[in-house]
């Protein structure tokens, strides 16, 4: 269908260019075309029609576009106003001077010249056919004289002599009424002679002689003559001759000629108005058409101009929500068909561009993923900040160690998170003594003092590289090593106590033996005063190498690591038990149990538990040795799957800077004390996944506080799969 | 200038309307057909038509400028049927040119169905010969039905004639040509 439109379309414009020129034709009167008239209107008004109803849709669609503000619009209407008026200015300025000079034209075939020599010519052409007319009136009356008193057959030879004699088509005589008596006629005429007719009788009656030039059928005159025969006084009324003289033919093609001219002009006189209307009516009828033409034609190429532009706006639109891949098809292979062919690299290259950086940044965001789940896996605390040392990242451990909820402190600085958190204060003095030396690759041990002890983080910082060379900001790495400390300082205990134990304990039982075999062998011979001090120095050799022995048991004890044996322990019960032993030792002291029921039970070794109880009661009457209303307070309770133990005495509590070595292996303020209690404590606690604090309860006195997994292997099994996972 | 009462403004605009088209049709002169006759004279059915001709002003203006007019005359024999349309039987359209020669100083009647002609002193004689049209042949006595019984019609019209289509439909407004009404009448025997 779409094929055959163009030729449907120039078919009709050329059918309706011949209706316009034939149009033309016409109304100059030409009778060729005459019949074709009411078809060749048809079809201009019908291309007017066409013409008015496809200008109407695209008018339709163009101020559609215009209400709704379509891009375009406002260009293809100005693109429309100037094509319409270039084509229509020039338009009418023709169709006016048309129309003045076409009125003018036909107004100057009329002028009194030519109407005067059209008349002249008539008047000339009657004289000379009067002179003729005159010359045959005197003619036939010749004749006339001649036929008085004949009739019958000498009538009728007479007009046969007169017929040829004055060279005329017909002679007639008739009565008076007009009845013929007699004729004679020129070539082969048939037939009787007609009546005459009334204007000849009568004019006859009246004694006048008729003259008549008549048209004749076919073209030429004819020249009739009546007149009465004289000299018949017998008769009531005269004969009439009635002759009939042809005009020769020079005579009467020229006067043929004139009068068609006279006539045609008169015609054309009378159609001088309406001629001169019917062209301004064809004039505005082909002005009407172009116009519409031109008008059509305004907004067909207005739109074909645009649609370009439209289509570049709209896809300029798409491409600035982000469709990327909208192309344009090129109309043209002028400047438009560049512009949309740039425009369409464009949005290629754009297209390419952002596959590209997502494709970077999908691998930046795979990098961040491992990143993140690094850190987290990480057991080193790892902070990310800004150069204006605000957060950027922190990873899980971080928080951990230090007790801070990075989560939320994203683009907080530090130094308002470290007025909240002791630790981080602690840290961040480090950093920024750093900082203010003007160093940001350092690397440091910082001791942390906490409530609960002291704690040892290593601590590095390294400065992030930026872009253009700018500061990219720190990143502060820390571990703690609290406990690898511990158990480097507690192996090294270990191994000398050992070494103590198994260097000393061996020389004891000899220097006991002999000192007793002395006293035994000497005693009696010595006199009693010498014997006294024998005896006095073998009882304190003995002695002292007991209290040397039950050390180096204490030794062996610390430095041994047992296997542990867990199991189901009522922990509420061996408390009691425990308490009520030592409340039975020393009864002056008293026992306060908050045991709670939800602690109860606990998954542990009962062995090294009792011991650990032992431990800790042994340290706090120790400690309230000498006291008034000396008071144990043992409590439990549970905290998640966390069973925490707290042991509180009313005693002096830690002193001074022993709280933060309260652990340390030999470090005691009793005299006899081997300083080894707590740090066995701790071995234990350790080695059920727990740990310990130690601090000065708020009404005094020392506070112990056991933190133990209520069900380890479960613990120890969770944190296993947690790593496979 | 501003009418303070349309309603008489209107009135007054009908009334001229009215008084013009009265005066138009004083201009229009008389045009009908006065009587008409059928007969059978000769083996034919002849026509016999007078009319009432008078010329109207725009006719003989262009008369007298030179145009020539046209009669025409249309008749229509046609016979009535039970429960249909009547038959058209027999139908005729003839032509006469009336026209003046400024050379003889005649008016001419030209039959153009046959190009006889007539010529006339006077205006008034050509126009009363045109407004007698005698034996007109309409049919064949045997195309007509046997019996006799039709029904007749004509109608006269004059046109200002030979003036180019392209003008008269271009001027469709214009009164170019005159008909009368058709004169109806049933034929017995």
């Amino acid at each position: 269908m779409r094929r055959w439109l163009p030729i449907a379309v120039v078919a009709g414009i050329v059918v309706w260019v011949a209706a316009l020129a034939l149009l033309a034709v016409t109304a100059e009167g030409s009778q060729r075309y005459s019949q074709l008239q009411p078809w060749i209107l048809l079809v201009n008004i019908a291309g007017v029609v066409v013409l008015l109803a496809l200008i109407g849709g695209r008018l339709a669609d163009f101020i559609r576009d215009w209400r709704r503000h379509v891009p375009g619009s406002r260009l293809r209407g100005r693109t429309i106003l100037m094509f319409g008026g270039l084509a229509a200015a020039p338009l009418l300025l023709v169709f006016a001077f048309s129309v003045l000079f076409l009125t003018r034209g036909i107004d100057s075939w009329f002028h009194a010249e030519v109407r005067q020599g059209l008349t002249d010519a008539l008047s000339l052409s009657r004289a000379a056919l009067d002179l003729r007319m005159r010359e045959y009136l005197d003619r036939s009356g010749a004749i006339a004289g001649g036929l008085a008193g004949l009739s019958g057959a000498s009538l009728y030879a007479a007009l046969d002599v007169e017929l040829r004699r004055a060279g005329a088509e017909e002679l007639v005589v008739t009565t008076a009424g007009g009845q013929p008596e007699g004729f004679s006629r020129a070539g082969m005429l048939h037939g009787l002679p007609g009546v005459p007719p009334d204007e000849l009788l009568l004019q006859l009656r009246q004694g006048r002689p008729y003259v008549s030039l008549e048209p004749v059928e076919g073209g030429g005159y004819r020249i009739t003559v009546a007149t009465q025969i004289p000299g018949e006084p017998g008769l009531a009324a005269p004969r009439l001759l009635i002759a009939t003289y042809p005009v020769p033919q020079r005579l009467a093609d020229l006067a043929t000629q004139v009068q068609a001219a006279y006539q045609e002009y008169g015609r054309l006189q009378f159609l001088r108005e309406p001629l001169k209307l019917s062209f301004v009516l064809t004039l505005s009828l082909v002005l009407l058409t172009a116009v519409l033409a031109a008008l059509y034609g305004a907004l067909f190429f207005s739109q074909r101009l645009v649609q370009p532009v439209q289509d570049l706006i709209a896809g300029t639109r798409a491409v600035a929500k982000g469709d990327l891949d909208t192309q344009i098809q090129r109309p043209s292979h002028d400047e438009i068909g560049f512009l949309v062919t740039s425009f369409n690299d464009m949005t290629r290259r754009l297209a390419r561009a952002r596959e590209e950086t997502e494709r970077s940044r999908a691998a930046v965001e795979a990098e961040r993923a491992a990143l993140a789940v690094i850190l987290a896996r990480l057991t080193s605390g790892v902070i990310s900040l800004e150069p204006d040392l605000r957060v950027r990242v922190a990873n899980a451990a971080a928080g951990h160690i230090l007790g801070v909820d990075f989560a939320q402190a994203a683009g907080m600085p530090l130094a308002e998170l470290a007025a909240r958190n002791r630790l981080l204060a602690q840290v961040h003095a480090v950093m920024q003594r750093h900082l203010e030396s003007g160093e940001t690759e350092w690397r440091e041990q910082v001791t942390l003092r906490t409530d609960g002890g002291r704690r040892e983080l290593v601590c590095a910082s390294t400065a992030l590289p930026g872009e253009g060379g700018a500061a990219g900001g720190l990143v502060l790495v820390f571990d703690e090593v609290t406990q690898l400390l511990q158990a480097q300082r507690q192996a090294a205990w270990g191994e000398v106590a050992r070494r103590l134990a198994h260097e000393i304990r061996n020389p004891l039982t000899p220097i006991q033996l002999s000192a007793e075999r002395m006293r035994r062998k000497l005693l009696r011979g010595l006199p009693p005063g010498e014997a006294e001090l024998l005896e006095r120095g073998t009882h304190t050799i003995v002695q002292q190498v007991e209290a040397m022995k039950q050390m180096v048991a204490a030794f062996s004890e610390y430095a041994k690591v047992p296997e542990l044996h867990l199991s189901e322990l009522d922990l509420a019960a061996l408390i009691r038990q425990v308490s009520d032993l030592y409340h039975a030792q020393d009864p002056r002291v008293a026992f306060g149990l908050s045991l709670d029921p939800k602690a109860a039970t606990l998954e542990a070794d009962p062995g090294r538990i009792r011991q650990l109880l032992n431990n800790l009661l042994t340290n706090a009457l120790e400690a309230l040795d000498g006291r008034e209303n000396p008071v144990i307070m043992i409590e439990t309770k549970r905290a998640g799957d966390q069973i925490v133990l707290t042991v509180v005495d009313n005693g002096p509590g830690f002193q001074g800077g022993l709280m933060e070595q309260a652990f340390d292996p030999y470090v005691t303020t009793k005299p006899k004390g081997t300083g080894l209690g707590l740090a066995i404590v701790r071995r234990i606690v350790e080695e059920h996944g727990g740990r310990v604090e130690v601090d000065n309860a708020p009404q005094g006195g020392a506070r112990i506080r056991i933190t133990l997994p209520a069900a380890p292997r479960e613990a120890r099994r969770a944190e296993a799969r947690r790593e496979k996972a | 200038m501003r009418w303070r009462r349309p309603g008489l403004a209107c009135l007054a605009a009908l009334l001229c309307a009215a008084a013009g088209a009265a005066a138009q049709a004083q201009d229009q002169g008389r045009f009908e057909v006065r009587n008409a006759y059928v007969e059978r004279a000769n083996g034919q059915w002849l026509l016999d038509v007078r009319l009432d001709l008078a010329l109207a002003e725009a006719a003989r203006q262009a008369f007298d400028e030179g145009v020539p007019l046209m009669l025409e005359l249309e008749a229509e024999a046609s016979v009535e049927r039970r429960f249909l349309p009547s038959a058209t039987v027999a139908e005729i359209e003839r032509r006469w040119q009336l026209a003046y020669d400024a050379i003889s100083q005649r008016y001419v009647v030209t039959d153009l169905a046959d190009g006889e002609q007539e010529t006339y002193g006077t205006q008034a004689d050509a126009l009363a010969a045109l407004a007698h049209l005698p034996a007109i042949r309409i049919a064949d006595e045997a195309t007509l039905p046997p019996d006799a019984r039709f029904g007749m019609r004509v109608r006269a019209t004059v046109e200002i004639g030979e003036l180019p289509a392209a003008i008269k439909m271009l001027l469709f407004w214009k009164s170019w040509s005159r008909s009368t009404d058709w004169y109806a009448w049933n034929v017995r025997p």
